[in-house]
């Protein structure tokens, strides 16, 4: 076994961690020896060891189930039972979590949850190896502790990364421990079997990309080539989403399927605005036209306040933050600034209306001409009906009228009895004449 | 007089005197058919006063007319305009022989128009702003539905009823002595008007059956290039005119045929004669139109618009033949058929701009449902009552002298008792009495 | 023959003269090409269906402002309108190109209040009425015998009427003339959040359309604004990526409708001049004719002893 590090509790977790964690993070680090990935319990057996129940399990299941309903190979079972059951099996994959120009807020984010179990369980279903805000360690310690956890589980952790790495002038601007971020990144990244880049920091650059960049910042796939990069942006993202995203790895082996962004498609790939509750308010035409008015207290769509929704790809609008739900900016009456999104955030102005765009054109509308009218059989039978009657009618008629045969023949007969009375009684056929 | 030429045929009399049709019930199978699809009809229009047009019928948004409009108006009443074509021929062209035929041309015309205009109320969707007919200064005289509207209604409350009132008049002569010098005085005062009267008859619907050619105007490319053009309404007149004549000489000689009375061949080739001259007017006329607009070449493509449009100049050339055809042989039947073919023609004609080549939406068709072709069905078998009771009852049928003296002896010998057939009270046959025969006779 | 040729050529002439001047006259009165008068305080709409992205608020907005219920015939759910009908006076519409390419355009149809309307020329007793300084078309259930005819005249297929109910009305876009009244706009530009349809006086409508082609000349189909002289123009102006006709909006030309078919009708019932002609010229000839055919009559009547049957 390699240098068995032991995480002491840090001398003010309060700080880090605010009060209310620091009892399950002390029992967390006092219980954690450090052990090869092979070598480590089952999910399952070690949840049973510190204790969680069976319940708490479950109910991360079932979240795991909500935060990625579609497009997850691990969530698309039934029930959250079926779900334990493939987690619990899995061995606790190793995970090192490096800082780089962050704010902490995606660490923070996995550990603001409702309620302290929950943290307690992503932190136990994972084990977190390396985490520079959440070790007790510091200084040589914590080197030694980052060159031990990549030792003994290289080729087998996932990496997550927290925040840009600044490569401008050779990466002078963020050094660690005397070397550049972005040789740090290089070398942890090297041994890595994935790389997860949580916050948009680490996905594309973040804030410290905002114009004018002084220090260069980008996200880790500028700098990481040759190894499974997804990207999970936000500021910051849901915590579901890297839960899902580690657990996919580890009981499938792979990484969900990604955008052209290397975004997973089960929480990126639909833009806020599709699925917003405020979206029947857009439809129907009210809007909040200033902060306070009437439509924002009752509630109207954000989009004239610069609401982003239209162009961001999220899952905020159905799964919100904090396990409760109406947490989200859109639904706490501010309008969305499009965290996710590289060219909206700290581009776009806060309060500067989005263009909205459709790629395809919607289905159901109404067409240029619409259908009217139809041909009833009914109708058509009687109109045949009365037609042929009537032509049927008019054919007999016609035919008793003398035609001109007939008239020819009648013609030839009443000559021929004409001339044989003009022959018998001759001289009375001028006189007749001469009274016409 | 002249005798009867034997070389014109087994059937040649001439028509001297309208005479009722006699001999026949007015009341008998055919008749209460009739009268039930009037009754079917009534109940459907009251249907479609409570439901609403929709329910009824099959016109849509694309097309808002339908066969009542379209059918009944445009087409029947050009059948029915006898009482205009003939009566010009007869009156300003002065045909004298066509007279004869006048009266029949005025109750089919009558009878055309009043059942038209009834289906009109029952079509328009809120008939009770009708009133406003009565107020020239909102009449729209740009609109070519105003005029047809206007000028059909007045036209058939005062000439054309006008000019059916004498046959009324007359059997009132004949049904009561007393009544005489009342009619006597009414006879003389329309006699006064007549020429004012007569006139507006002819004018009025030289502007309406006009006007129905104009209401297509507007719709300007959706009516097929085939049909639309600046001189639809003399199209649609000269139509009218022709199927007109083909409706008063064919029912004319249809009802002889049906009530065995004689026919005149010199007065129905005279008919026949103006007719086809008509028709191949405004056959020619309308192919040159086609000609100078261009629109010749799309009578040759494959499609449903070409079919119709040679179907009608199929039936109205051939109807148009075979009428010349039966002047040169005497031919009877072939005159018949001549007439209906030329007027089934003309129909189509008169219907094609409305419906058959009207395009409004590409997507959109219009069928008549069943319930509106039995309104439609009910109207026309309301002028057909309307016209058997007239025929029976009043002197229209023209015939030779011989048949009122017939008539006389059949009411003489056969049904002696029947007083109310209004011509003949027992013992009176009509000829000029005297004052003292008939104050004895009471 | 019963006309000789002489009184044949005087009748002719007799009719002829007079209706030859009422002929010249009525030329002279409604000449061709005349320009359309414009409305002193003529408001429209301006539609840019490159802006538009079907949303469908003004649908919404439309049947708000007018109090009409919702349309749910089509689902029985939703109010989805398939077209402008007895309950819609203004849709959306999607043209989408037959061979899949893309292109699309969404079409918002609403009544376009046209300089000189055809439905209101056609409806024979002014209920469809031009409003003489605003420019607005107006329907008035006082006046209307729903016979259905401004359906067929209007070339943009817009007036539609209820089939159902004892009491039918035709229904249109009267450019919220309620609300106009009252100093606000209609309802569907009041809510589009693009600003695709935007209200104002017809001239400022058209002087920002020609601003918008010129400055994105390419943008704009045939660089042109629709309804500046189409149909005699019209107080609804588009602009589009797309051919307007597929649009549904049909090239009509610089004519109006009413001027272009009814010209000849127009000259020949000018004053009823023609008429008035042609009714004294039949008088007297059937003056004429009666008194020869009553004399006939009356010889008739000797003859068979028989009442003259006239």
């Amino acid at each position: 076994m390699g240098g068995a590090l032991a995480f002491r509790a840090a001398t003010t977790p309060s700080l880090v961690l605010g009060s209310g964690e620091a009892p399950f993070v002390e029992s967390y680090i006092a219980g954690e020896t450090a052990m090869k990935t092979g070598e480590r319990d089952t999910i399952a057996a070690h949840l049973k060891k510190t204790g969680v129940s069976r319940r708490s399990f479950l109910q991360l299941c079932s979240t795991l189930i909500v935060a990625a309903p579609v497009g997850l190979s691990l969530t698309s079972k039934a029930t959250a039972a079926q779900v334990a059951r493939i987690v619990g099996k899995a061995r606790r994959p190793s995970v090192i979590w490096l800082h780089f120009q962050d704010c902490t807020g995606c660490t923070e984010t996995l550990l603001r949850t409702s309620a302290p179990d929950v943290a307690h369980l992503i932190l136990d279903v994972i084990s977190l190896d390396y985490h520079e805000t959440l070790m007790a360690a510091s200084g040589a310690q914590a080197e030694a502790a980052l060159r031990s956890a990549i030792a003994d589980n290289a080729g087998k952790y996932v990496l997550v990364v927290e925040g840009a790495i600044p490569a401008k002038d050779d990466g002078v601007y963020m050094q660690l421990g005397g070397k550049p971020a972005i040789q740090v990144i290089q070398e942890v990244a090297g041994q890595a079997a994935a790389v997860i880049a949580i916050g948009s920091c680490a996905s594309w650059g973040g804030v410290p990309s905002a114009d004018p960049n002084p220090t260069g910042a980008v996200g880790v796939d500028s700098v990481i080539s040759g190894k499974p990069i997804i990207n999970l942006p936000g500021c910051p993202p849901n915590p579901y989403n890297l839960l899902a995203v580690v657990l996919e790895y580890v009981t499938m082996g792979r990484l969900p399927e990604m955008d052209e962004f290397h975004r997973p498609k089960f929480a990126y790939d639909r833009v806020i605005h599709e699925n917003c509750p405020r979206r029947a308010h857009f439809d129907a035409g009210r809007f909040a036209a200033s902060f306070g008015d009437e439509g924002h207290r009752k509630g109207w769509c954000l989009y004239k306040l610069g609401c982003k929704g239209p162009v961001t790809h999220a899952a905020c609008s159905t799964r919100h933050f904090n396990e409760m739900p109406g947490v989200w900016p859109i639904g706490i009456g501010v309008p969305c600034i499009g965290c996710t999104e590289k060219g909206v955030v700290w581009q776009m102005g806060t309060f500067e209306t989005v263009p909205i765009h459709l790629a395809t054109p919607p289905e159901t509308y109404p067409p240029i001409y619409s259908t009217a009218g139809q041909l009833r059989v009914g109708a058509a039978a009687l109109v045949g009906a009365i037609a042929g009657a009537v032509g049927g009618a008019a054919w007999v008629a016609s035919q008793r009228f003398q035609s001109s045969t007939e008239a020819g023949v009648a013609r030839v007969a009443a000559d021929i009895s004409h001339a044989e009375k003009a022959k018998a009684k001759p001289a009375e056929k001028p006189a007749e004449k001469r009274e016409v | 007089m002249s005798s009867v030429p034997a070389s014109a045929g087994a059937n040649n009399s001439r028509w001297e005197r309208n005479v009722p049709v006699y001999g026949f019930p007015v009341v008998n199978g055919f008749f209460l058919g009739l009268s039930a699809l009037v009754l079917i009809a009534f109940v459907l229009s009251g249907y479609r006063e409570l439901a609403g047009l929709g329910p009824v019928s099959g016109m849509n948004d694309a097309y808002g007319w339908g066969i009542w409009k379209t059918f009944n108006l445009m087409v029947l009443t050009a059948l029915g305009s006898g009482a205009f074509a003939v009566g010009i021929a007869a009156w300003v062209f002065r045909r004298k022989r066509l007279h004869s035929l006048m009266r029949m041309a005025l109750l089919t015309s009558f009878l055309a128009y009043a059942c038209g205009l009834l289906l009109l109320g029952i079509d328009a969707g809120r008939p009770w702003n009708f009133y406003w007919i009565v107020f020239p200064w909102r009449w729209n005289m740009h609109s070519p539905l105003a005029e047809v509207a206007i000028c059909m209604s007045i036209y058939a409350m005062i000439p054309l009823a006008v000019e059916n009132i004498p046959p009324i008049l007359e059997r009132l002569w004949y049904f009561d002595s007393r009544l005489r010098p009342g009619v006597e005085r009414i006879e003389k005062r329309l006699h006064y008007f007549f020429p004012w009267i007569i006139a507006a008859a002819y004018l009025l619907p030289g502007m309406h059956q006009s006007s129905l050619g104009a209401l297509m105007l507007l719709a300007g490319e959706r009516v097929h290039p085939l049909w639309q053009t600046p001189w639809l309404p003399v199209l649609y007149l000269g139509a009218a005119t022709f199927m007109s004549f083909g409706c008063v000489a064919g029912t004319t000689m249809l009802c002889c045929l049906i009530w065995k009375r004689a026919m005149d061949m010199d007065v129905l080739d005279e008919a026949a004669r103006i007719t086809a001259w008509l028709i191949f007017g405004w056959l020619g006329l309308r192919v040159l139109d086609i000609i100078f607009r261009g629109a010749l070449g799309t009578a040759f493509h494959f499609d449903r618009f070409a079919g119709v449009f040679w179907l009608e100049v199929a039936l109205i050339s051939i109807g148009g033949w075979m009428l010349r055809r039966s002047l040169k042989h005497h031919d009877t039947r072939l005159m018949f058929i001549g007439y209906i073919i030329s007027s089934a023609g003309g129909m189509i004609y008169r219907f094609s701009p409305t419906t058959l080549a009207f395009r409004p939406n590409p997507q959109a068709l219009y069928f008549p449902a069943t319930a509106e072709v039995l309104v439609s069905l009910g109207f026309i078998s309301l002028g057909i009552v309307g016209f058997l009771i007239a025929v029976k009852r009043l002197a229209i049928l023209p015939a030779p002298l011989a048949e009122w003296h017939s008539m006389a002896s059949y009411f003489r010998f056969r049904r002696p008792y029947i007083r109310w057939t209004g011509y003949f009270k027992y013992g009176h046959f009509g000829e000029n009495e005297t004052e003292q025969e008939s104050a004895s006779a009471d | 023959m019963a006309i000789t040729r002489r009184q044949l050529i005087t009748g002719i002439a007799k009719v002829g003269a007079p209706a030859a001047v009422a002929v010249a006259v009525g030329t002279d009165v409604l000449h061709a090409g005349e320009p359309i008068p414009v409305p002193s305080a003529a408001v429209g709409l301006l539609y840019d269906a490159s802006i538009c992205i079907g949303c469908k608020a003004c649908v919404a907005a439309c049947a708000e402002a007018n109090d009409t219920p919702p349309d749910t015939r089509g689902d029985a759910l939703h109010q989805a309108p398939s077209d402008l009908n007895d309950l819609t006076r203004n849709v959306i519409k999607l043209y989408k190109p037959e061979d899949g390419s893309s292109g699309f355009s969404f079409a918002k149809r609403q009544c376009m209040h046209c300089l000189d309307p055809a439905c209101a020329a056609g409806c024979p007793f002014q209920a469809l009425h031009k409003d003489p300084e605003t420019g607005v078309v107006n329907w008035q259930a006082d006046k209307c015998i729903g016979c259905r005819y401004c359906t067929i005249t209007c070339p943009y297929h817009i007036p539609r009427f209820q089939w159902v109910g004892f009491n039918p009305r035709v229904t249109k876009c009267e450019l919220c003339s309620h609300r106009l009244a009252k100093g606000l706009k209609p309802g569907c530009t009041s809510v589009c959040p693009t600003g695709a349809v935007i209200f104002g006086p017809r001239p400022v409508l058209l002087l920002d359309a020609k601003k918008r082609i010129k400055e994105n000349p390419s943008r704009y189909y045939q660089s042109r604004v629709y309804g500046e002289t189409d149909n005699g123009g019209t107080q609804a102006l588009y602009l589009s990526r797309v051919p307007f006709e597929k649009l549904g909006l049909p090239e009509l030309g610089p004519e109006s409708v009413p001027a272009r078919t009814l010209r000849w009708q127009r000259r020949f019932y000018q004053y009823f001049a023609l008429p008035a002609v042609l009714y004294a010229g039949l008088v007297q000839v059937i003056r004429k004719s009666l008194k020869g055919h009553e004399e006939e009559a009356h010889e008739r009547e000797k003859e068979t002893g028989l009442r003259a049957q006239l």
